[in-house]
Formats: C-alpha cells, sequence, structure tokens
C-alpha cells in the first residue's frame, strides 16, 4: 500500500547480493584450490600495476599525491548520498488528506477533508463488535489518489466474508458522508491479540 | 458505484475503476516488502563507503592513514592466499557469501505472504480484502467443527496458497462423516471464493479422542 519501490529494493539487493557472493567465493576459493591462486596473482597483479600507473601520472604537480584521490572521495560521498536517498524511499506514503476537491458553492475555496474523519468514524463504528479483538483505519497516499486501508483483527473463529461484508457497508455509509469513491483496501489479519483471545461463540 | 457489476467482477473484487490501480496495491499486499532488507544493505554500504572516504580523503590531502595505507591494501590484496591462514581467509569468504546469498534470495524470490485475496459474496461489490491464512483456517475450523459435531481441539486446518487441509480427530465411538465435513468445507470455501483457490481435503483420523 505504501510507496516503497519494490522492484528497485529487488535490483539492487540482487545486483548486491550478486557482488558479495561473488567475493566470497573467490575469497573461499583462493583459500582452498591453489590454482585459482596462481591465476588470481597474474589477473590482479596486472590489474593493480595499471592502476598505480593510473595514480602515478595524475599526481598534483609538486606532490607525491594524486588528485584522484579526491575524485574517488567525491564518487564514494555520491554513493552515500544515494544510499541515504534509498533508505529514504523506504516506507513512504503516509498521508492525511482524504478528499480536496474544489468547492463550487459561493464561499471561495477548496474543500479538504482530512485522513482522521475517515479513521476516527470507522473506528467509532467498530468499536463496540464483540467479533474483533481490533481494528485500525490508516490513509494512504497511492500515487497520488488518496486511499483507506482498514486493517480488521477478528476473533478466532469469525467468517471473513461476513465481516467483510458488513466493514463494506460501513465503508458506503462513510463514502455518501464525504461525498467521494475512496479506494479502500481491508485486510483481515490474525496477530497474537486474536490468538490468545477467547474464541467469539455466538454470532 | 455506477460501474455495473460484471465491471465490478472483472476488477478483481475491487469495485472501483478509477482511481489508483487496485491489483498493484493488493500485489503490495500478498507480497512480502524487502525495506528492512534494503536499509540494511544500505546501511552496510554506507559505512564501508564511509571508511573508503575517510581513507582516501586523508590520502588525497597527505595526511598518515587511519587504519591501513590503500596502496599496502590493495599490495596485500594481490597475493592474498600468501599472509593470511587460509582457514580465515576460507572463513571470510563463507560469511561474505553468505550475507550475498540472503541478499540474493531476497531479490528473487517471489516473497509470497501466507494471505489470499478475498472476492467475497458474488455481487455485493465488496472493495478488495485480504486475509490471512490464519483467519481463514480459524473460520473453516468452526465451520468443520460444527459438521462434524466434536470440539474446538479435534479439528485441526492447515491452510496454504493451494490447498485447505483438515484433520478431524472424532470422539471414541462417534463416527465422523467426512463427506459432510468436506461439504460444509467446500460451502464456506465457495461463500468465500479466495483466490487462488484452495482445494479441501478432509483427513478422518483412525484413532479418536476418548471422553470428549
Amino acid at each position: 500500500m505504501n510507496s516503497t519501490p519494490a522492484l528497485l529494493n529487488r535490483i539492487l539487493l540482487t545486483v548486491l547480493g550478486l557482488i558479495l557472493l561473488g567475493t566470497g567465493l573467490l575469497l573461499v576459493l583462493l583459500a582452498t584450490v591453489p590454482p585459482v591462486g596462481s591465476w588470481w596473482h597474474s589477473w590482479s597483479g596486472g590489474a593493480w600495476e595499471s592502476v598505480s600507473r593510473l595514480f602515478d601520472s595524475t599526481r598534483f604537480p609538486g606532490r607525491p599525491e594524486s588528485w584522484l584521490w579526491i575524485v574517488v572521495a567525491l564518487a564514494l560521498l555520491a554513493l552515500m548520498g544515494l544510499m541515504v536517498a534509498w533508505i529514504a524511499q523506504q516506507g513512504k506514503g503516509r498521508s492525511n488528506l482524504l478528499a480536496a476537491e474544489y468547492d463550487p458553492g459561493e464561499i471561495p475555496g477548496d474543500v479538504r477533508i482530512g485522513g482522521g474523519v475517515a479513521e476516527q468514524a470507522l473506528r467509532q463504528a467498530l468499536e463496540g463488535r464483540p467479533d474483533l479483538a481490533g481494528a485500525t483505519v490508516t490513509t494512504y497516499d497511492v500515487k497520488g489518489s488518496p486511499a483507506l486501508k482498514v486493517r480488521l483483527l477478528p476473533r478466532q473463529g469469525v467468517a471473513p466474508h461476513l465481516l467483510a461484508a458488513e466493514v463494506s457497508g460501513l465503508l458506503d455509509a462513510l463514502e455518501a458522508v464525504v461525498g467521494k469513491e475512496i479506494p479502500v483496501l481491508i485486510h483481515i489479519g490474525a496477530g497474537a491479540r486474536t490468538r490468545f483471545s477467547r474464541a467469539e461463540r455466538v454470532r | 458505484m455506477s460501474s455495473s457489476v460484471e465491471s465490478r467482477r472483472a476488477n478483481s473484487g475491487s469495485r472501483r475503476s478509477n482511481g489508483p490501480d487496485m491489483r498493484r496495491v493488493v500485489y503490495r499486499e500478498t507480497h512480502s516488502s524487502r525495506a528492512v532488507v534494503s536499509v540494511v544493505a544500505a546501511v552496510l554500504v554506507l559505512v564501508l563507503a564511509g571508511y573508503g572516504v575517510l581513507e582516501s580523503g586523508v590520502h588525497a590531502v597527505g595526511q598518515p592513514a587511519w587504519l591501513i595505507e590503500p596502496q599496502v591494501a590493495a599490495q596485500r590484496i594481490v597475493d592474498l592466499p600468501a599472509g593470511i591462514p587460509p582457514l580465515l581467509l576460507a572463513a571470510i569468504g563463507g560469511v561474505l557469501a553468505m550475507l550475498g546469498l540472503v541478499f540474493l534470495l531476497n531479490g528473487i524470490l517471489p516473497g509470497k505472504r501466507a494471505r489470499h485475496l478475498l472476492a467475497g459474496a458474488p455481487g455485493e461489490g465488496l472493495p478488495a480484502v485480504v486475509v490471512d491464512d490464519e483467519v481463514v483456517a480459524s473460520s473453516i475450523a468452526r465451520r468443520a467443527r460444527l459438521a462434524a459435531n466434536v470440539t474446538p481441539d479435534q479439528v485441526m486446518v492447515v491452510v496454504s496458497q493451494r490447498q485447505v487441509l483438515v484433520n478431524v480427530r472424532p470422539t471414541s465411538g462417534v463416527p465422523v462423516d467426512a463427506d459432510r465435513v468436506l461439504g460444509a468445507v467446500r460451502d464456506e470455501l465457495d461463500q468465500m471464493l479466495l483466490e487462488p483457490a484452495p482445494v479441501p481435503r478432509v483427513n478422518v483420523t483412525p484413532t479418536g479422542v476418548i471422553g470428549a
């Protein structure tokens, strides 16, 4: 429901996993198989030779250090910035706005209805039910349009389809009040609270 | 609200055709998120890159290295099998490979959660409903218990992606009609209209429970 970049996560995790797996396998092979060691010597020796030649040719005039180090540092800083941006993308998407419409009436301005309206109203309506151990309502922003997520924790033995139908009636009433169709996701879940509470006997 | 019943059904449980793509939302809800693993991976890269920045920055201004001179480190890596006990090297490699495998599998595997999509009672136009398998199991267990006329302890239901397995231990001396239980379970599943639809199976154990 939130806007976690699922595909990006998968791609980056796969790339990182492949790199780490490759490095680890190389180290294991180096430690166990002698021919790999000699191959590694010739290959990495050549590579390191060319890299150090590059560093030597990019020295500051008159000083022993290469300005390539500054480039390396900047590149790593950019990588750090990207990683921070990646972390910041996770789990975003909660919003506070249920509806925002232009009001064509006489008073100028827009009408905005906060997510708290739906959350409070639904929680109030679901509070006294004996077949529910808990319920939470959250407003999300899915690609620019508001959506509701209703999480229900029914007691053991409650038929989920009947519960969903009843909550759906409540949502219809809410839509009539708000005057706008809101996409809704109902999640009927189980948790520690439902597992260890008494079963609902009479319905 | 103006959409017809047929188009609602075609919308796989979501009655709203406008607004966001409900199929995507439902997919998100039935598949696990990689947010935690991603944050761990990003922090790992951050720490490594931070050390790299420190070392290369120190080197660029001509100061002595903090932990190890980059050239020395590279030289050590080049003549690697020498200079370190092979057991330690293999252990480091093994740990790195395990970590990489965890990340790789997290990135590749489908990551399905134990949840079903509920298409609901036909014609009623439900919003998108996702149900934990545990809730489905407890609902079916109640129905099977009533059909078999046993106590709750004697029924165990396992719900997986494509199968519902109902285990009934009858009370000793009171036979349980497996077909009746199966009929009740099937009726309950037909009302739920789970997606993907699981196939029910009833298993009545040959040994009974005494004094239940």
